[in-house]
């Protein structure tokens, strides 16, 4: 809320700087988002009167003038412009001054001669026509003003001002207005605060002789009031509502239309008023539209309505959108000789609701949408009036018509004032808490311990203790809160399962020299293709934004693959030679679409990685060590994901449960990329792994006494029989005797027949009891081979 | 006999001198001293001597080996120093040289500080929590006093999925959770990611992370709020940081506040960093409304409690001096290498 000094000080007095104002609000309560100084924008400039004026001997187009610029002696300033004459009162910018339009003008010469500065146009201060008469004017500006030589002139254009922008936080609508300021800086400074007591004669006559108003949805319009002016004399505003409105950014237009405006900006209530002509029927009725029902607004746009929308209609049609806008048809033009006043309370969601499905939004309806006070409508319509009389902007007709179903009585609050001081942990003292409740209009009473609270209604927000505590809080200081440390309980904070054991998964991960990265939780929908899943993949059932900032961003994800891919190609086009990532995040997997509950989030972790030293197995080793470390006993077995080299990826299944797959990335996706090396990706769910370290327990083994006995193994098969099976097979065969099985060597090429393969195996045998002889491992060796042969290995000599 | 002796001591121990390696040194002892060696050969021919010179000449022989045999050890240690000497010398590197490292991993940025939160509030007693990115109306605004078409809700433009779903636009979603499913006393903080419909750039995301504090309990005041937070400010800033509360508004809390800290940049002197104030805004926080507390069945006259919410993302490029948001969520490894 733009508000300026010169306004404000109209209802208290501000005896302090604009910088110890500013602080002061912002402490109790009022950000300040940027203080302005409007006649910052020029210095120097003053009204001068031309003594004299002659022609320059060197130069047809420039005039010598000599110049009372409120000196002891005149001074001197060279022209170009014809308007001028001697006598005229002129705006002068002398050495050193700077003007609004960015022009710093300093001492000089013009065809020989000293010019002492210069003569401004209008232009050249900025000015409009409605600023100044005559501004727009080629030429300079003819001052019309009985002011003595040499004054400023920022007084003359009423520039010396500063507005300051107040951040109105959503629960103080009442502030919204100059006036709920105002009483608020009275109260922080403790100056008396002047609000306007309005008051005006009529001229008796009725109202009902003009206008009957009927309130047929009091739920959307709580109070709807009506007053008549009548002989109107519609004409320019005066200087001072002038200037309070354009510090406001708002067009002066005439007395009538500016009254509407400078009440809603100094009482926060909305206003509009009626050409009396235009209601037909001599009535008015608010009233939902009638579905599809046309009317065209104030800016000349046609809208068309739904039943829920609130309008103020005359005996045939819409005239209004309820807080929102006046219609064209209505409007005050020049020649309206009697107005109905409308000052009315409409519902903030209705308005919200209609304004935003039109695309709308006005002054008046983002303070109904805020909330406006039920008990100020009475008020600002008595302002408005009063205004009219002051102006002399015409005759006000006895009467009113006031429509409710009741007005609220002042909630009244009973609080212990020592809960206040429980709640705040402070000790304000109760008078205190009185005084500082009074200054701020809840009129309060103190018994017994008791604070009595009539909370006035524009201060609806006011509801209880809490309420109570902050109003007395943010007056008697927040740097009375001092700092008291935690009690109670001194036991440390547990972290969920979850969270130890995915720190557990990072640790073993960044052992692995692993990056972690960090990227959006929705992706573009588009972004599966690139993953060329089937049509009935279940990642394809996405949960899908209704309102996304983009296409990009427009489904959350099923899959951690893409979000990687696109991390890693970011990275390889940028020529960072190699990458070892992880991500570990949500999946989201929809229960039911379209999307009626919450869908399941998934805890998922995704591995990507390129560089020279990376294969398959690179990626297949993190995987390992990782499963390793959660106790998980899982198997790797050929899988058919669309986005993986067909021969190089496999699933990881526990039990029957595939919980991820990993591989190289198929060169159709890498290249949807733009990467033209070998990438490698996995992406696992992590509750298995979960699940699993639930289970693990460490006991400890003794070490073993006895030496151990190795053999190696160099067996022939069929290039197809994988090395899993193989090794299975011996540790089978071997049973309690054979420690491990380690394979040392896969071998094809020269001396192996074609769709053969050499495999090496080291054999470790070893027992509690004793060294072991010959005696005793030759027969395990034998079954073995026997195994072995069986699937058709042969023993390599 | 004796000169015989005499002259293979001289020309032995001189021979002794020369030698340089182990080999020659074996070499010498077989010579010398081996079964057919020269000493060896003088007591075989004490057997010409005089029966009773034998004794006589037998000791000296045998001092003579043993002197030998000393002085072959001496030359072995002294061989064995000076080889061990010069390969040492040999050996030296040039110790500038880069070593062997493994590439090292890890965390992301914003779980760097992430840990380090959690770390001061666990100290503190609160028990970390979690809750769904995707939230219900009713837990991301109606439990929290904002309901439908409340001005407030235009404080955070939100990512509908659904009717009555969409992204949590603040982890303040877990208090309502927390308080249905834990009783007083409660003190928990719900790091997580939080969404807003903010386009990109230099310091918008729409995607961004927070960790909410609350603490619920008979006699909570808003003293306690302060002395949290001060610890936190002087875990994160160092410990000369001040706090100050700035009256704000809510509608989750009452009274509401903005928590500033003396700007850690310039000591408060004020800088560039706060904009010449020497404060910086840190977070938002307040005493837990009351129509909060009782919408969870807890009893406001009962009982008493604050939440907080702190930025993640905000406290992260300010700790790393990142200029730009997006950084964090580009993962180039150039960028996270430096953390």
């Amino acid at each position: 809320m733009k508000i300026s000094l010169n306004w404000l000080k109209r209802y208290v007095d501000i005896p302090v700087s604009v910088e110890e104002l500013c602080d002061k609000m912002i402490l109790s309560g009022f950000e300040v988002e940027s203080i302005e100084d409007l006649s910052a924008t020029m210095s120097n400039v003053v009204a001068a009167r031309i003594l004299k004026l002659e022609k320059h001997p060197d130069a047809d187009k420039l005039q010598i003038c000599q110049m009372d610029v409120g000196a002891a002696e005149p001074i001197q300033i060279i022209t170009g412009a014809q308007n001028v004459f001697e006598g005229a009162l002129v705006p002068a910018a002398l050495h050193d001054s700077h003007l609004p339009n960015g022009m710093h003008i300093k001492r000089g010469k013009l065809r020989g001669l000293p010019s002492d500065g210069m003569l401004c146009s209008g232009e050249e201060l900025c000015l409009k026509e409605a600023d100044y008469p005559g501004a727009e004017v080629y030429g300079i500006l003819i001052l019309n003003e009985d002011v003595p030589a040499g004054t400023d002139m920022r007084e003359i254009l009423h520039l010396n001002d500063i507005v300051i922008d107040f951040k109105i936080t959503a629960n103080r609508p009442d502030c919204q207005s100059v006036l709920g300021v105002a009483r608020e800086i009275a109260v922080v400074l403790g100056q008396e605060f002047r609000a306007p007591q309005p008051t005006y004669t009529t001229i008796g006559d009725d109202i009902h002789n003009y206008i009957d108003i009927e309130v047929r949805n009091y739920d959307l319009c709580p109070r709807y009031m009506g007053r008549i002016v009548r002989n109107l004399r519609i004409k320019p505003s005066p200087d001072w509502m002038k200037d309070c409105l354009k510090t406001a950014g708002v067009r002066a237009i005439n007395n009538v239309v500016d009254i509407t405006n400078f009440v809603m900006l100094e009482t926060g209530q909305p206003m509009h008023a009626f050409d009396l002509r235009d209601i037909r029927g001599n009535q008015i009725i608010v009233r939902t539209a009638t579905e599809g029902e046309p009317i065209t607004t104030l800016d000349g746009k046609d809208h068309t309505l739904s039943a829920d929308m609130l309008v103020i209609a005359d005996g045939e049609a819409p005239s209004c959108l309820a807080g929102i806008m006046g219609g064209l048809n209505s409007e005050i033009k020049d020649d309206t000789t009697a107005l109905l006043f409308e000052c009315a309370k409409f519902r903030r969601d209705s308005v919200r609701r209609t304004a935003r499905t039109l695309g709308m939004r006005t002054e008046s309806s983002a303070r109904f949408e805020k909330g406006v006070d039920i008990g100020t409508v009475g008020y600002a319509m008595d302002r408005a009036l009063q205004l009219i009389q002051e102006l002399d902007a015409g005759d006000i007709v006895e009467g009113v018509i006031d429509r409710h179903e009741g007005l609220p009585e002042p909630r009244v609050l009973q609080v212990e004032a020592d809960s206040i001081n429980a709640l705040l942990g402070v000790d304000v003292p109760h008078d205190t808490m009185v005084d500082i409740l009074n200054r701020l209009e809840i009129e309060t009473t103190l018994k017994d311990g008791v604070l009595t609270c009539r909370v006035p209604s524009f201060r609806d927000d006011v509801e209880g203790r809490a309420d109570l505590a902050e109003e007395v809080m943010r007056i008697y200081g927040y740097d009375h809160i001092v700092s008291t440390p935690m009690t109670g309980s001194i036991v440390r904070g547990k972290l969920l399962p979850e969270r130890r054991y995915t720190d557990l998964l990072k640790h073993v991960l960044i052992g692995q020299g692993m990056q972690e990265i960090s990227t959006y939780s929705f992706i573009s929908a588009k972004a599966l293709d690139t993953l060329s899943l089937a049509a009935d993949d279940a990642r394809r059932q996405t949960v899908t934004l209704l309102n996304p900032l983009g296409e990009e961003y427009s489904v959350m994800r099923s899959q951690l693959i893409t979000s990687m891919l696109t991390v890693l190609a970011t990275n390889y086009n940028r020529k960072n030679e190699a990458v070892r990532f992880f991500e570990v995040s949500k999946l989201f997997r929809p229960l039911s679409l379209p999307l009626t509950e919450q869908p399941e989030e998934i805890p998922a972790l995704s591995i990507g990685l390129y560089g020279k030293e990376e294969d398959f197995f690179s990626l297949k080793g993190i995987v390992e060590t990782l499963l390793a470390n959660f106790g998980v006993n899982a198997n790797y077995v050929r899988s058919d994901e669309p986005y993986l080299h067909p021969g190089r990826q496999a699933a990881v299944t526990v039990g029957d449960t595939v919980i991820g797959t990993f591989g190289e990335v198929h060169p159709d996706t890498a290249q949807a990329y733009d990467m033209d090396t070998r990438v490698y990706v996995a992406e696992l769910r992590l509750q298995p792994l979960f699940e699993a370290i639930e289970k693990v327990r460490v006991l400890y083994k003794p070490l073993p006494r006895f030496p151990a006995v190795e053999r190696d193994l160099a067996l022939l098969c069929d290039e197809e029989l994988p090395v899993a099976d193989i090794q299975k097979t011996i540790a089978k065969a071997g049973g309690k005797l054979l420690e491990t099985v380690t394979l040392f060597d896969v071998y094809q090429g020269a001396q192996i027949a074609a769709g053969k393969k050499s495999v090496a195996f080291s054999l470790y045998f070893r027992s509690a009891e004793g060294t072991l002889s010959d005696a005793d491992i030759d027969p395990v060796l034998a079954k073995i081979f026997a195994r072995l042969e069986e699937k058709g290995c042969t023993l390599r000599t | 006999m004796k000169e015989q002796l005499e002259a293979l001591r001289t020309r032995a121990l001189g021979e002794l001198e020369t030698l340089n390696d182990p080999t020659a040194l074996e070499d010498f002892r077989v010579r010398f001293l081996g079964k057919k060696g020269e000493v060896t050969g003088l007591l075989r021919g004490m057997g010409a001597l005089p029966a009773e010179e034998r004794p006589q000449m037998g000791q000296l022989i045998n001092q003579l080996r043993n002197e030998l045999e000393s002085a072959l050890t001496q030359r072995e240690q002294n061989i064995t120093a000076l080889l061990k000497q010069k390969r040492l010398q040999d050996e030296k590197l040039d110790v500038t040289l880069p070593g062997k490292a493994k590439k090292q991993g890890g965390l992301h940025p914003l779980n760097i500080v992430l840990n380090d939160l959690i770390d001061i509030f666990q100290s503190m007693g609160f028990d970390v929590v979690d809750g769904p990115e995707v939230e219900t109306e009713h837990y991301c605004f109606e439990a929290l006093n904002v309901p439908k078409d409340h001005p407030a809700r235009d404080m955070q433009d939100t990512f509908y999925l659904a009717e009555n779903l969409l992204l949590r636009t603040q982890t303040s979603a877990a208090q309502a959770r927390t308080m249905e499913q834990r009783k007083p006393p409660i003190r928990i903080i719900c790091p997580g990611r939080v969404f807003r419909a903010d386009e990109v750039d230099a310091t918008h995301s729409p995607v961004f992370h927070q960790v909410e504090g609350l603490v619920v309990d008979k006699g909570i005041t808003l003293c306690d709020l302060k002395g949290v937070l001060e610890q936190f400010a002087h875990e994160i800033y160092g410990p000369e940081t001040e706090v100050k509360f700035r009256p704000s508004f809510f509608p989750f809390t009452e009274p509401s506040v903005e928590v500033d800290v003396t700007c850690s940049e310039c000591g408060g002197k004020g800088c560039r960093v706060c904009k010449g104030t020497g404060w910086i805004e840190i977070l938002g926080a307040g005493m837990v409304h009351p129509r909060v507390l009782a919408g969870c069945g807890i009893d406001p006259e009962e009982y008493t409690g604050f939440a907080f919410g702190i930025g993640l993302d905000r406290l992260t490029t300010t700790r790393y001096k990142i200029s730009d948001i997006r950084l964090l969520f580009e993962n180039d490894q150039r960028f996270l290498d430096q953390f």
